[in-house]
Formats: structure tokens, sequence, C-alpha cells
């Protein structure tokens, strides 16, 4: 008796659960997808627009996803997936990846406008088990990086434009505490393929090999800053070169660097000008292999192939409102407002009426 | 050389309780006993593959209770033969010397001793699959004797076999029993097999030994009622069969020589049903080839059928209905003779 | 001769049903296999083939699976047989807790490893003091695939012993064989294939794990996390050929593996 019966039980519990998605894909059939695919540093915020923008919206289903910025751009341009709006954290790679490369089977690019709508800047995350927690400060901090009992996080600056900020951030800390040795002390014996830096001209070129692979135990090398903070949790790491924002809105602690060299402010941008990081392969060309040093921008900007433009431009409307800019700030994103357009003549009508 | 005291294993659902046994060496000893009695669980905690609760076991005064299965020298015989299928008959055979380390001329040598022995030596390169059942019996068997075991256990070795085996098999048994004065314990359900090949029977029913003594002292007066049944279902002798010049046989107990059918001679057993046996008031004439005269010593009254003894020398239980028992007029003390048919004799 | 076609295929409906059915399967399974392996030209699969960094890593994700199959053979089958034949209060629970591995996220997986072997924990520590860490180092890239592996290896060998017939280790008992020489001769012999289909599944698990090594050791880069970062850094050209070179060496070996059981499934 009981044999059958659980059987029963059973067989019911299979046909609840395979009916389940049908459930749910019912209710959210009635509302209409916005696909946004953001670079991670800024998932954070992004999540809490969403919920601001879908209570204000409820017949609009935003559904985000997080890459490291140059994949995110790629998500569109090379693996053809289809979103409404790309946020990335370095503004310059919209132009860069997108203005130029010409959407499949038509003449048209993929886009050719953006905005900057927000700023950040670069530092360090560190908890309070951290060696020297308590003595690190704004002029010692290259120093406790370099000993020895210290181990210390970057992104992959391939992959993530946190790791190529994070390796100019400490090539521009040499000029700005003229101190020639930091660069080198930091990562001159880090890399299997070592990381060298060229000079000429006043440009600090830092030339990044086409394998990064950290040698020893010191560093860790992770394809995406977000990751380095379980290292961070777990004690692996002492120290990881993470975005304000992030390292705030997670609660770590987060030591700010001096403004000439973290990248936050648009005063030290010539300064910032004097380092650029090269990736030194000519593999794949779909990224100029060049970065120039400059202050931290991020750029939203709607594909020309987007699924949903018109409630693209709504949702982009809201990012670089006094709302969208309200949430930013609360979540030490620090907006520019109003948000600045590049090649505004090709913005949708929309948001062109707006920055007027 | 073996004996039991007291050996109690409680299991969940069964419990053994109580157990004493005696087995003397060479003796062939039969435990009998119904389906669910107990039977493989006596025979493995004997074996050390089940721990008793409380109780003892001996060989030879030395007590084994607690000894690992692989120190008893033990050899056990399973009903599906369990032979290891992966191996072949020569290495099933060889593989609890070559466990014990035993030489490689030893080895061999005891081989060759159970090939002949046994009569296998055709199988020895064969792969336990392609054996028939009554070859795996018979390898089981040899794998159980090489290690010069001072019991074999056996549990219900020919239940599983075809009835044309049974018999071979049966004989090959006992043979080898006498001839290496081993030591043998057979448990089964079948009666006849225990009769044929018992020395001594112990009747196991419910975890409990009821009864034990010789195959004649255990039907004659059983105090089971599953051996009763079974003894008062069937008429059982013990005789000799010999030929009878005619091409037939004559099985011979005591006094009466009965005419059967069958191709076995010598000291053996015989039963017959008691429906297959006639009473009646006067000589029968009848293609019947066994009649005798007796006299009513019991009668068994069942309510529409009644167990009539009749006795000559010999107990023969008939049965008869109850219509019949009152038109013919029987009663106790009564005359009657008894008619069967050779062929309702069965000789095992 | 139409209609004879048609009678001898209706007589076999059963088969030709499950046949069309399975090739739908198969069809699913080997057009993207080879769409993928097909979309780069033999030149650049075998230029990606001499790439030392490739080589090195599909290297490492061959030896590193196989380090963790050996260490889940080890640890597994003892474990497998005492399940098989041992009953008690909360098996039921063991053995969901041991099919856990599988169902866990593997990125929680990796970190769930992380909080336990990193060195600022107890079992990280230990290891520590006789050399071994597992951020970023090969240990770590073994224990992340067993944790989401042994779990396969398990079950098979457990099976593969319940299927075993005790009966064939106790008369082993009874010839004199202690429960070692039983366990050797008997149980593991007659266990063996299912036991090694555990392994193969362990191993082919291993080579593909992705989150959960991910988290623990990301240099030196196995296979998986080769093809992830190439995607990332360089785009899908560059990371496509060095999936499809791993997927064809490892249809190679397990060719081969079908091969030679199967030859000795004839003898």
């Amino acid at each position: 008796m009981s044999m059958v019966t659980n059987r029963r039980i059973l067989t019911a519990l299979i046909v609840a659960l395979l009916l389940m998605p049908l459930l749910n894909s019912g209710c959210s059939n009635t509302k209409t997808p916005l696909p946004v695919i953001v670079a991670g540093s800024f998932m954070g915020p992004m999540e809490d627009l969403e919920a601001r923008f879908e209570e204000l919206h409820p017949d609009i289903d935003v559904q985000i996803e997080g890459h490291g910025s140059i994949q995110v751009i790629r998500q569109v341009t090379e693996l053809e997936k289809e979103a409404d709006v790309l946020i990335v954290a370095d503004h310059s790679l919209i132009p860069m990846m997108m203005y130029n490369t010409t959407i499949a089977g038509s003449d048209e690019p993929y886009a050719d406008w953006y905005l900057s709508f927000a700023t950040n800047s670069l530092g360090l995350a560190y908890t309070n088990t951290s060696a020297y927690a308590g003595e690190i400060n704004e002029s010692n901090w290259y120093e406790i990086l370099t000993k020895p009992d210290v181990a210390v996080g970057i992104a992959d600056a391939r992959i993530d434009s946190c790791g190529y900020r994070a390796f100019m951030t400490c090539q521009l800390a040499e000029s700005c505490y003229d101190n020639a040795s930091i660069f080198e002390r930091l990562f001159g014996d880090s890399f299997t393929w070592p990381i060298t830096v060229s000079v000429e001209d006043g440009i600090q070129t830092i030339h990044v090999p086409e394998i990064l692979e950290p040698k020893g135990d010191k560093l860790a090398l992770r394809g995406n800053s977000v990751w380095l903070l379980f290292l961070l949790d777990s004690g692996e790491i002492d120290y990881a070169f993470e975005y304000r924002s992030v390292a705030e809105q997670l609660g770590y602690s987060f030591l700010e660097l001096p403004p000439e060299i973290d990248l936050s402010s648009e005063n030290y941008s010539e300064s910032y000008g004097s380092v650029r990081v090269k990736m030194d392969f000519q593999r794949f060309g779909s990224v100029q292999p060049e970065f120039t040093g400059e202050p931290i921008i991020y750029g939203v900007t709607i594909p020309n192939n987007a699924p949903h433009p018109n409630i693209a431009a709504e949702f982009v409307n809201f990012l670089i409102s006094a709302q969208g800019q309200a949430i930013l700030a609360e979540d030490d994103q620090p907006p520019i407002s109003p948000a600045r357009a590049d090649n505004p003549d090709a913005l949708p009508d929309e948001l062109k009426e707006l920055l007027q | 050389m073996i004996r039991l005291e007291n050996l109690t294993v409680n299991l969940k659902q069964f419990t053994l309780s109580g157990i004493n046994l005696e087995v003397k060496r060479g003796e062939y000893f039969i435990i009998l006993g119904p389906t669910g009695a107990g039977k493989t669980l006596l025979l493995e905690t004997i074996a050390g593959l089940r721990r008793s609760d409380s109780g003892s076991i001996f060989i030879d005064d030395i007590d084994i209770t607690r000894m690992e299965p692989e120190r008893r020298k033990i050899g056990f015989v399973y009903q599906d033969y369990a032979l290891f299928p992966h191996l072949s008959v020569r290495e099933n055979i060889i593989f609890g010397l070559k466990c014990r380390r035993a030489h490689k001329i030893a080895i061999v040598m005891k081989l060759l001793q159970l090939a002949k022995l046994l009569n296998i030596a055709q199988l020895i390169e064969r792969r336990p699959e392609t054996l028939s059942g009554g070859e795996k019996q018979i390898v089981s068997l040899a794998r159980a004797l090489s290690t010069d075991p001072d019991v074999v256990l056996l549990d219900e070795p020919i239940s599983a076999l075809d009835p044309q085996q049974r018999e071979g098999v049966q004989n090959e048994l006992k043979d080898i029993c006498k001839k290496l004065n081993r030591t043998f314990i057979h448990v089964t359900h079948n009666f006849e097999e225990a009769i044929a090949l018992g020395d001594r029977i112990a009747v196991l029913s419910e975890g409990r030994l009821i009864q034990s003594g010789t195959p004649e002292e255990i039907f004659r007066h059983p105090n089971s009622e599953f051996v009763a049944r079974f003894a008062m279902t069937r008429n059982i002798f013990a005789g000799l069969v010999t030929d009878d010049g005619y091409g037939g046989s004559i099985f011979t107990i005591d006094n009466n020589k009965l005419e059967v059918m069958t191709e076995l001679r010598g000291q053996l057993h015989a039963s017959i049903r008691p429906e297959d046996i006639l009473i009646s008031r006067d000589v029968l004439i009848s293609s019947a080839r066994n009649s005798i005269k007796g006299k009513i010593t019991r009668v068994d009254d069942r309510g529409a059928t009644l167990y009539v003894t009749v006795s000559t020398t010999t107990e023969f239980v008939c049965l008869v209905t109850r219509r019949s028992y009152e038109e013919l007029g029987l009663s106790e003390g009564s005359e009657a003779y008894i008619t069967f048919k050779a062929s309702a004799v069965h000789v095992f | 001769m139409i209609k004879k076609t048609i009678k001898y295929l209706h007589q076999r409906r059963l088969t030709l049903t499950f046949l069309l059915i399975g090739l739908v399967l198969l069809l699913f399974i080997f057009i993207p296999l080879g769409k993928m392996i097909f979309s780069s030209s033999p030149s650049t699969l075998w230029n990606t083939l001499l790439d030392k960094e490739v080589r090195d890593s599909i290297w490492l994700s061959i030896y590193t699976a196989l380090i963790a199959t050996a260490f889940g053979l080890f640890f597994g089958v003892p474990l497998a047989y005492f399940l098989a034949r041992h009953s008690f209060p909360g098996k039921r629970l063991v053995e969901s807790l041991i099919d856990v591995p599988i169902v866990v996220p593997h990125i929680a997986a990796g970190i769930a490893l992380l909080f336990v072997f990193g060195k600022s924990y107890l079992a990280g520590k230990a290891f520590d003091a006789i050399g071994i860490h597992f951020r970023d180092a090969v240990a770590g890239i073994v224990i992340a695939m067993i944790f989401v592996s042994v779990p396969f290896l398990i079950n098979s060998a457990k099976q593969g012993f319940e299927e075993v017939d005790e009966r064939l280790e106790k008369v082993a008992r009874t010839l004199g064989a202690s429960p070692w020489q039983t366990f050797f001769k008997i149980s593991l012999p007659l266990a063996r294939r299912s036991i090694f289909g555990g392994t193969v599944m362990m191993w082919a698990r291993s080579i593909s794990e992705f989150g959960a090594v991910l988290v623990l050791t990301s240099h030196p880069s196995i296979a998986s996390i080769l093809v992830y970062e190439r995607l990332e850094a360089h785009g899908l050209e560059y990371a496509l050929p060095v999936a499809s070179v791993l997927i064809i060496i490892t249809i190679v070996i397990f060719v081969a593996l079908r091969y030679f059981t199967y030859r000795s499934k004839k003898q």
C-alpha cells in the first residue's frame, strides 16, 4: 500500500516540477524583456536601477547580464547577442569596438553614439584581516604591497578594464611619489612572461604580453575584478585593486589613492594621459591594443540592432535623469551631471530632446 | 566431533534458539526442515559467516565460537553453488589453497586428487557458466573439499537439480563422505533426500531443533506436525532391493516381498502413498502385483476420509473414504487385504 | 516488393520508433559538436595544437583529471564497498549527501572549497605545513575536480559492489580468504566493469570542470579556463579552436578506451 502511495507522490512531484516553468513563463509572457549587458563593476547600481525602473514600468522586465567591459561589447559584436542597452566601464571602448564594425549582413555600424554618465576611481579593497590593515595609508601603500607576506589581487588586463587601469595607477604613482621603482617592484618579477615599460617622448607605455600568467604566490590574477573579492573574503589575498563603487557597495574597506593616480578626476586628464597600456600581440584586431590613461568614465549606448530601441531609450533616459543619478550617487558611483554625448547628432530623438 | 551448545542467533525478524547438536566424525548428518526454518542461518553461523548471540560451537572440543571463518576449516557448499564466475573451474577449486599460500606442488596434487575422486578432470579448464547444474554442484563440492576441512556444510545442494541428476549426485555425496571419512552436515527440506542420505537426522522448525535421531526413529515417532504430516502421507520402509529373476525387482521388508519397479539395487528405502493402496475384505483379483493380508490395527477418523493402518509384519497406512469404510464394514481389529501396484512403490 | 518492405518495417515498429527517437538525440549532440570542430580550418586547428600554451593547458587538464581520478579511486572505492555492504542509521542521508556536489552550482562549490582549503583555514594551514597550497596551484585544480566529479565514481562503484553476490564473498571466507583477500580477489574483480565506467565518468567530468576550478586556480590554466580567458581577452576566433582541439583529443581518448574494453570483453 505504501509503495503505491510513494510512487504516486513521486509522480505528482515530477509532474509539478515539469509544469513549473510553464507557470512561470505564463507570467512573464505579458512583460516586455529589456536585455541589458553591463560591466561587472556596474552590476550593483544596475540592480538598483532595475528595481526602480520596473516599479515605474511594470510591463517591462529588465534582464541584466554582466561581463568585463571588453566582453560586454563582444557579446553583441561577436557572439551576436541582441541587447538593448550596453554599459561599459571605459567609454572609449564603444567607439573603438562598435563605430567601425558593421552589423552582419548590413552596412550599419553596431553603434554610432554613446553617453558618458558616471565616473569611478581605482583604489585598494581590503578587509580587517588583511595584513597591515591598520597601517596602510595613502603614502605607504606601495611599500606595503611589496612586502613578502602580502598577497595582492589584480584583474586580467586583457579582459577587464579594471586590470589595465590598475597598471596605469601604479605607473602614475611613480611620478606622483617621485619614486621610479614602484611599478618594477610591484610587477617586474610577477609574471612568467614579464611586463615591461618603455618610455618615449614622455609617454610611459606598459607592454602586456599575450600570455599573462602570474609567477609565484604573491599576485593573484582573475579575469574579472569581482572574482578577487572571493579571495579577499577567504583571506587568500590581502589587497585587491578594485573600483571604489564596488568596494563600497559590497562593504569592503577601501583605501583611496591620491587623485593624481586614481583616475577619478578630469582635472588630471593630461597627466593620466602620460601613461599607456599596450597589448603586445597582434592576434585579433577587434580591440585596438592600446589604451591611453584617462579618467574612468562609464559609457552607455543602444546598439543599432537593439530589439526594443524605444524602451531602451526610456531606460537610458531614466539612467541619466535626476532619479537615476540619485541612485548612482547612493551607490558610490559618482554620476556625470549632465551626461555628455559623443556624436550627439546620432542620438535617438527621445534622448536628443533631453540633452538640450 | 562438532558440537553446538545452546546456540542462539537473534535477527530482527527471526531467531535461532538454543540449538543443541552433536555430530560424530565421518557422519552424514541431515538437518531437515521446511523453508524458513532457519537452515541456512544455522549453517552460516556454524561456518562463522554470522555471529551468534549466545551459546558455543566446538570442533574436536575446541571452542571456535568467536573464530573468524577463514580459520575454521569448514567447507561450505551453497544451494546455488556460488562458483566464482570470473575464475575457471581450476581456479575456483584451488582458490582456498592459494589464499592460504599453499605450496605450488601441494596445490597441483590436491587438484589432481579431487579431479580423480569426483571425476571432473574434463571440466578443469571450463568456465562456470558453461557447466550444467550437476557439474556445478560437484565442482562446488570439490572446492569445499580442497582445503581438507573438518566439516563440510551443504545448503540444499540437491534442490536445484533436475530429477535425473539428483540420484547421481546424492550417491556421490554419500560416497565421498564415507570415502574421505569427512563429516557432512547437509541441510534440506526434502524428506526422501533426508532418509536416503542421513545417518542421523535433526528436524529444524521455526528456529528450533525439535527432534533428532536415525531416519527410522524420526519417521516412526515424529514429534512435529511437519514430520508427522509427511510420515502420515507416506508409508516409508527400509529394505533390500533385489532382482526377481524375471527382469523386475523385489523389495524385501521384514518378511514381505513387494514387487516394485526400479533400476536400483541394494539397501534402499521405499514409500507408498496411502491413497495408492486399495483395501478390501477379500482378496482382490487385479493387475496389481502386490497383495497382502493383514489386520486393521488403527483407524484415524478425519471426517470425510479415514487413515486406516493395516499391519502385517509391517504397518501400511491406507486412505479410505467414509462411505467405502462403512460399506465395506471395516473396523479396528478386522482382517483386510491391501493391494497396490508395483509402480505405486517409490524406491529411493 | 514495396508490400514486403512495408511488412518488414511494420513488424519492427518498436525498433524503428526507438531508432528514430534516438536519432533525434544523437543529432542534437553531434551537430553542435561537428559545427564547432569544423568551424575552424584544419590549418588553424593544427596551429592551435602547435601552440605551447594550448598544449600545456590540455595536458594540464588531462593529467590533473587523472590525479583527481586516482584520489577518487583510492578513497571512493573503499567508501563504495562500505556503503554497498553495510546498513546504518542515516545511510540514506549519507548517500544523498554524496550526490549533492553534482547539484551544487560549480562556482559555489569552488567558493566552499576556498573557505576550507584557503590558507587562512585549518585544512589550508595543515597542508601548508607540508608545502601544499591550493590557490592558483595544481592542488587547487585537483580538489575542485574531485569535489564535482567523485560522486559519479562512488555511485558506479557502489552499484558494482551491490551486484556482487555476497555469497561469493562468504564462500571465499570459508575457503580461508581473509576479508582483504576476499575484497581483492573476489569483490573487486567482479565489480571492475562498474568501477571502470565510474572512473571514466569521473575523469571526463573532471576534464570539463570550469566554475569550481576558476575560483581556486585560474593559473596555471586548464583547457576549459584557457578557452574562457581567450574568449574574454581575444574573442571567439581565438578561443574556439582550443575548444575544438580539446574535444578532438578527448574523442580520440574515448574511442580508444571503448575499443580496448570491447576487445577485453570479447576475450
